[in-house]
């Protein structure tokens, strides 16, 4: 098994899968606030989301292969299309969990809209933001490896090449490393909540598992606009 | 100042929240606001920074209208202070305390400086500063509130019950301090809350709202209890209403009885009884050396006891409760009085030194007097117990009995 | 060239049309390796959910576990169990199964344990057994999410039932597994096109279950609050 070019792969790996999720974070923030905003935006956005995360990622690499090629731009497109469904609904449900007095005290002291959304708003939002984005991340990275399929080098190379090679360790190693990967992304970014939010109360060490705080409450919404 | 002006609030479908509210609320006292669940005290605070919106009428806040300034800059001139605190989670206590001065455009330094002022204004512990709101109880959290709403020192400062959340206890405690800080700021403060005891004791003025926004009577606690206008006011106020006034009313008006009372080693036994006999209503007061009160002795009991020996040999019955003739009210006279095994309240000053001993008879001459006092130096001044429109200035808040200064009895009740 | 253009060059082409490799015949075999994946993912995770709804523990397992599984690399899986097993079809029904499980049991699970408390109460309060509270109050209740968990697994089958063409499997990702390998970019467009279209109709049809299966009136509720 050739070790060398591993590093290589983890590194490409990780760059398809975080990509992703920040273009889909830097989409949905002001997307999500648009949607909080105005009500009615918010059910057709989370129909046309959930229509795009329905199709295979295979499909959509291909779709967009006349246009950007066999390059990386055609593995982060489609995820980062993939990541909104999870980050809007997430960004939404964190504005919402703003309690209203919270709210209704930035207004009385003189807060102006842009200013209350900004400073009191977002900063609260932070937690239930990063659980959707620990998600996309660690989805992204795994989707990532489907890319080598037409071509986009990243750890998949190695389960690709195990498969023709009839070489099992390599499958192993490969799907083992996708794995260990998403799984130390998503840490950083439990750690990066910390930083983030000290005026958190300290839940138990159960908060280091990769929990989606909102994962019911986006079905519920889902549920809500679907049909 | 602030004026309402034929002030209406209409909401879409019909509810009438304000109608046509007219009321002047004066610098540098405490007005609260007091009624049912959807009187429209409520809507009426929140017109006043325009968190709503009059559908008719103005407010003018120090003859400007409010309408008239940009609601942000206006808010930012305005302390806010709500039931459930509205404490940011996300920022520590000293950083919420100072979020207007730093609005405002104050250095960092000295935002942060004055939250601990305010800090201790509030009675908050310094150590809190670096906490986060999560970390705190509930009554502290409501401290912080108020500091916060204090921080860049505005003149006027709203409270939508803003002890309502909090237990009994707390609450009580919080009244009193915010009691003592007014005394200290003299700010304007417009307080709403449905508790119309919560009302009678710490407003200046209380407007008392009816069902559909308007207001019954705006007038004095003491006036209040005194001259309710209607039934509805009377209703409103509870039963009990005689005595409560009381509490406003200076116990200093009552003319105590000393000559029941005798010192523990200089009177004899026999001395004694003689003075319970023919001042005491048969019971007389024993002292010690200092005055201070030791029990009540029968002239029973003192002339059974041995020739020659001292009054305070005899069997004392316990002397109970105690007032203080300077600073308590009337209400604590009586019910002293009224808790006293002998029927009879015992007057001390400060030190609790007997001054004399009081009696139903002199309590019934004093309440009369007070009473009486009190609504002449009503009359006296312009208009008192109003309806809409009424100017509530003219319902002096000063007790009517109290001759040298003592403090408001009302608050010690 | 467009993608359409490539795609249709491809499917205008009579061949498509007939035999056994045409393309209604890979889209009917896409059709049914999802439905019995699907099937088997359900009877699986549908009554586990419910009872773990219905005990009220272990929810956070259930939670955590979904979402650890999304780390797990569908093409890793699928040639891993091709390579280690002799036999094909578990090869493949195997990871389109276990792909599908994790969101059907967590919409499942999350169904059960989000009805009103106050109505388990009642149900209880009543003397219902068990069994009958499942049966008549919680799974009813919990109709609404467990589609939707069913909808959100049919998107994870049919990705993965896509991919599993590289290890030999039939259906609409043969296009584009074949056409990769011989350059034939509009066999892979075309392919590609009715992937897309297939995994659209399967959402159409799911949102079309849930207005037939659930009263209106839940419905209604869900969406004003």
């Amino acid at each position: 098994m050739d070790w060398s070019a591993v590093p290589g792969y983890v590194r490409d790996n990780a760059y398809l899968g975080i990509v992703p999720a920040l273009i889909g974070l830097v989409i949905s923030v002001p997307l999500g606030i648009a949607c909080v905003r105005w009500r009615w935006l918010y059910p057709p956005v989370l129909s046309v989301t959930s229509m795009l995360y329905a199709v295979p990622s295979l499909a959509l690499f291909i779709v967009l292969i006349p246009y950007t090629g066999l390059t990386d731009t055609t593995v982060i497109i489609p995820l980062a299309l993939f990541s909104l469904c999870v980050l809007v609904p997430n960004v939404v449900d964190g504005l919402r969990s703003v309690p209203d007095p919270v709210r209704q005290a930035a207004t009385a002291m003189g807060f102006g809209t842009l200013r209350r959304l900004v400073r009191v708003e977002l900063p609260v939002a932070v937690p239930i933001v990063i659980a959707g984005l620990r998600v996309a991340v660690v989805s992204s990275i795994s989707l990532a490896s489907i890319g080598q399929l037409i071509g986009v080098y990243s750890l998949g190379y190695l389960i690709v090449d195990g498969y023709q090679r009839d070489f099992l360790e390599e499958i192993l190693v490969g799907g083992g490393l996708i794995i260990a990967l998403a799984l130390v992304c998503d840490l950083v970014l439990v750690l990066i909540r910390r930083l983030l939010t000290p005026w958190q109360p300290r839940r138990s060490k159960r908060e280091l598992l990769p929990v989606v705080v909102t994962a019911p409450a986006q079905a519920r919404e889902l549920s809500r606009s679907a049909g | 100042m602030i004026t309402f002006e034929a002030v209406t609030k209409r909401y879409a479908g019909g509810t009438v929240a304000v109608d046509h509210l007219d009321l002047e609320i004066p610098d540098g006292q405490t007005m609260v606001l007091v009624g049912p669940s959807g009187c429209g005290k409520t809507t009426s605070l929140r017109m006043i920074n325009r968190l709503i919106e009059p559908s008719s009428g103005r407010i003018l806040l120090d003859g400007q209208d409010v309408a008239a300034s940009n609601p942000a800059e206006l808010r930012r001139g305005i302390g806010y202070v709500i039931q459930q605190s509205g404490l940011f989670p996300h920022r520590t206590i000293e950083d919420n305390i100072a979020t207007v001065p730093l609005l405002i455009g104050w250095k960092k330094a000295r935002a942060r400086s004055r939250s601990r002022e305010l800090m201790t204004l509030v009675g908050l512990d310094e150590d809190l500063a670096r906490r986060y709101p999560y970390q705190l109880s509930g009554g502290q959290q409501q401290r912080v509130g108020v500091a916060r709403a204090l921080a860049a020192d505005p003149p006027v400062l709203l409270m939508d019950e803003p002890f309502s959340a909090v237990d009994p206890i707390v609450r009580a405690t919080l009244q009193d301090e915010l009691i003592k800080l007014q005394a200290e700021l003299h700010k304007t403060i417009v307080l709403v809350t449905h508790d119309v005891e919560e009302a009678i004791k710490v407003g200046d003025q209380v407007a008392i709202f009816r069902p559909g926004g308007r207001i019954a009577q705006v007038d004095a606690p003491e006036r209040l209890l005194a001259a309710p206008a209607d039934s509805y006011v009377e209703n409103f106020l509870g039963f009990d209403r005689g005595i409560r006034r009381l509490s406003f009313l200076a116990a200093s008006g009552l003319s105590l009885d000393d000559r029941a009372v005798v010192d523990d080693e200089d009177t004899s036994a026999a001395e004694a009884a003689q003075v319970a006999r023919e001042a005491g209503e048969g019971w007389v007061l024993v002292a010690d050396g200092g005055r201070k009160p030791l029990g009540w002795a029968s002239a029973d009991d003192l002339e059974a006891q041995p020739a020659g020996s001292r009054a305070g040999e005899a069997r004392l019955e316990p002397y109970g409760h105690t007032f203080s003739v300077r600073t308590d009210s009337l209400r604590a006279a009586l019910d002293a009085t009224v808790l006293s095994r002998a029927g009879r309240a015992v007057g001390v000053d400060e030190d609790g030194r007997v001054i004399g001993v009081t009696s139903y008879e002199r309590l019934r001459v004093a309440i009369h007097a007070a009473e009486r006092a009190a609504d002449a130096a009503a009359g006296r001044g312009a208009a008192g117990s109003a309806t809409s429109g009424g100017t509530p200035s003219g319902g002096a808040a000063s007790p009517g009995a109290a001759a040298d200064g003592a403090a408001p009895a009302g608050r010690a009740g | 060239m467009s993608f359409f253009s490539y795609a249709w060059d491809w499917i205008k082409q009579p061949q498509q049309w007939h035999g056994a490799e045409s393309i209604p015949v890979r889209i009917v075999e896409q059709l049914g390796y999802t439905a019995l994946a699907l099937l088997l993912a359900a009877v699986i995770a549908i009554p586990l959910g419910i009872l773990i709804g219905h005990s009220g523990r272990g929810g956070l397992a259930v939670v955590n576990v979904a979402n650890a599984w999304r780390a797990i690399p569908t093409l890793g899986l699928l040639v891993l169990l091709a390579i280690t097993l002799k036999n094909f079809t578990v090869a493949w029904l195997v990871p389109l199964v276990v792909l599908g499980i994790p969101p059907i049991l967590v919409n499942a699970y999350e169904g059960v344990a989000g009805v009103d408390p106050e109505l388990k109460d009642a149900a209880r309060g009543m003397g219902m057994t068990p069994w009958q509270q499942i049966r008549k109050v919680e799974v009813p209740a919990a109709t609404p999410l467990i589609v939707l968990g069913l909808r959100t697994g049919a998107i994870f089958v049919v990705a993965t039932a896509t991919i599993a063409a590289y290890i030999g499997l039939g259906g609409l990702g043969r296009y584009i597994i074949d056409g990769l390998a011989t350059n034939n970019y509009g066999e892979v467009a075309g392919g590609a096109l009715f992937v897309v279209l297939l995994a659209l109709a399967v959402q159409l049809v799911f949102i079309g279950v849930r207005r037939l299966l659930v009263p209106a009136g839940l419905r209604k509720q869900a969406r004003a609050s």
